[in-house]
């Protein structure tokens, strides 16, 4: 059972921004810290179209974020 | 019940090749419509372009209804001499089929055509004359709603040689191959002449010696597809336009991830967004439960806009899976469209500063009704 819930939004904002290469991150996470995570999406979190793309990790939402910022955030956060 | 003509056809050229000797070109006019298969001498650019010239004029002329040997003299008369033969030669065939289903059929050195009818393919009957000094069949008959009727270019009927066979399959081998591929599956034509061009690429090896064309033609019911994208200009026509999809008649499509929250709001169901990515510019397909197809909305949009520009009538649509290519599958498969359009201005998008012609959907939508008016779908449009 995965206890973290990871949510990418894909809007058109957050996929022109890099939705995919965060998706695409989380997907080549290790397996072990992989297992622990669902994985879901969304249309939109929050409405902060213009810091995209955002993501939503145990219910606290990152706004502005790559594929580094994400990783050191499932890192630092995870349960 | 209302029917429709659809015809289907794919072109494969002969191994090592990049164009295909073989053209085809379909017009619809007057609930009419005109098919022309041409096979151009050799193969390669030279016969693309024989082949290309024949059908064209041909298409052209038979569409302002010349008479026959109009057209076979302004072609002769056309076409450019081959350096290496010192001749100028293509075959021809097409076919007229009007409103009141009556076919006709001139083949002008090219394989006889297949009619499936009663669960078995059968040749026609011809009436045989000369013209221009050419020998010319003509076949004219009452097309029937469950009759199915093919056309090759001599490469089909070759299929084998330099392969699997010491002679070709010929007309009889042929017939075989589409009654046995056609009773399997009556319905689905796209999909027999996928088959049937896999069977006759397999005869060669799978390195075609000719060119070779097929064309299926068949009656179907006419299909309808309605698509909902945008947030209407006022909140209170939320609840309206979700109210217009749910009950439409025809297949569904909500293009928009603002679109289909509202409409899974409005309408109390689960929305469930996708995440795989099967092409990384187009965003994931959801799903909603009444609904065929939920797309992002600009990016999707555009993708099918550049995807009908490309298309010619009778192609057997891209087959990929991402949003896109499936919404322009749809599109393709029907033969009304209609859309209702929210004029909303989407406030997310404006932060993005996108290029003028990409941002407006309203164009992008006028842009993608008129291609497929191009391609004679009834188009309808609501503003909201």
């Amino acid at each position: 059972m995965s206890k973290n819930t990871l949510k990418i939004c894909i809007g058109t904002p957050c996929h022109l921004m890099g939705a995919a290469d965060l998706m695409e991150s989380v997907e080549n996470l290790n397996h072990k810290l992989r297992e622990k995570i669902e994985l879901k999406t969304s249309h939109c979190i929050d409405n902060c179209c213009e810091k995209a793309p955002v993501a939503e990790f145990n219910g606290k939402v990152y706004q502005d974020l790559n594929p580094e910022k994400l990783d050191k955030i499932i890192r630092e956060n995870i349960k | 019940m209302d029917l429709v003509f659809e015809e289907f056809y794919r072109s494969i050229p002969k191994g090592g090749e990049e164009v295909c000797g073989d053209n085809v070109e379909i017009i619809k006019k007057n609930k009419k419509t005109i098919v022309v298969l041409s096979d151009g001498l050799g193969s390669g650019i030279k016969a693309n372009i024989l082949s290309t010239l024949t059908s064209k004029i041909a298409s052209g002329l038979l569409e302002k209804e010349l008479p026959l040997k109009e057209i076979l003299s302004t072609i002769l008369a056309t076409l450019p001499v081959c350096e290496v033969r010192g001749i100028a030669y293509a075959t021809l065939a097409f076919l007229i089929i009007d409103q009141k289903h009556q076919l006709r059929l001139i083949e002008i050195d090219s394989p006889s055509a297949f009619l499936f009818r009663n669960n078995q393919v059968q040749k026609l009957n011809y009436r045989e004359f000369e013209l221009e000094g050419k020998k010319i069949r003509e076949a004219n008959f009452k097309f029937q709603r469950s009759d199915q009727l093919f056309l090759v270019s001599d490469g089909v009927t070759h299929a084998g040689i330099g392969g699997l066979l010491n002679f070709g399959l010929g007309w009889d081998g042929v017939a075989k191959e589409i009654e046995r591929t056609v009773r399997r599956n009556q319905a689905d034509l796209k999909y027999n002449i996928n088959k049937l061009v896999k069977v006759f690429n397999t005869f060669y090896g799978d390195q075609a010696g000719d060119d070779f064309t097929i064309i299926g033609m068949k009656y179907r019911k006419k299909r309808k597809v309605n698509i909902w994208s945008g947030p209407p200009l006022k909140a209170e026509d939320d609840s309206l336009l979700a109210e217009k999809i749910s009950e439409a008649e025809g297949k569904k499509i909500i293009c928009g991830g603002t679109t289909a929250q509202i409409a899974a709001r409005e309408l109390n169901k689960k929305l469930e967004v996708g995440l795989k990515y099967y092409d990384k510019d187009i965003p994931p397909t959801s799903q909603m439960e009444g609904f065929d197809l939920l797309t992002e909305g600009l990016l999707t949009l555009n993708r099918v806009l550049s995807l009908l520009k490309k298309y010619k009538p009778g192609q057997i649509p891209a087959a990929g899976k991402d949003g896109a290519s499936r919404f322009t599958r749809l599109l393709l498969e029907s033969d009304s469209v209609r859309f209702l359009v929210g004029r909303a201005v989407n406030e997310s998008h404006q932060s993005l500063n996108l290029p003028i012609n990409l941002g407006i959907r309203s164009q992008i939508i006028s842009q993608i009704a008129e291609q497929l008016r191009r391609i004679k779908k009834k188009v309808e449009i609501e503003w909201f």
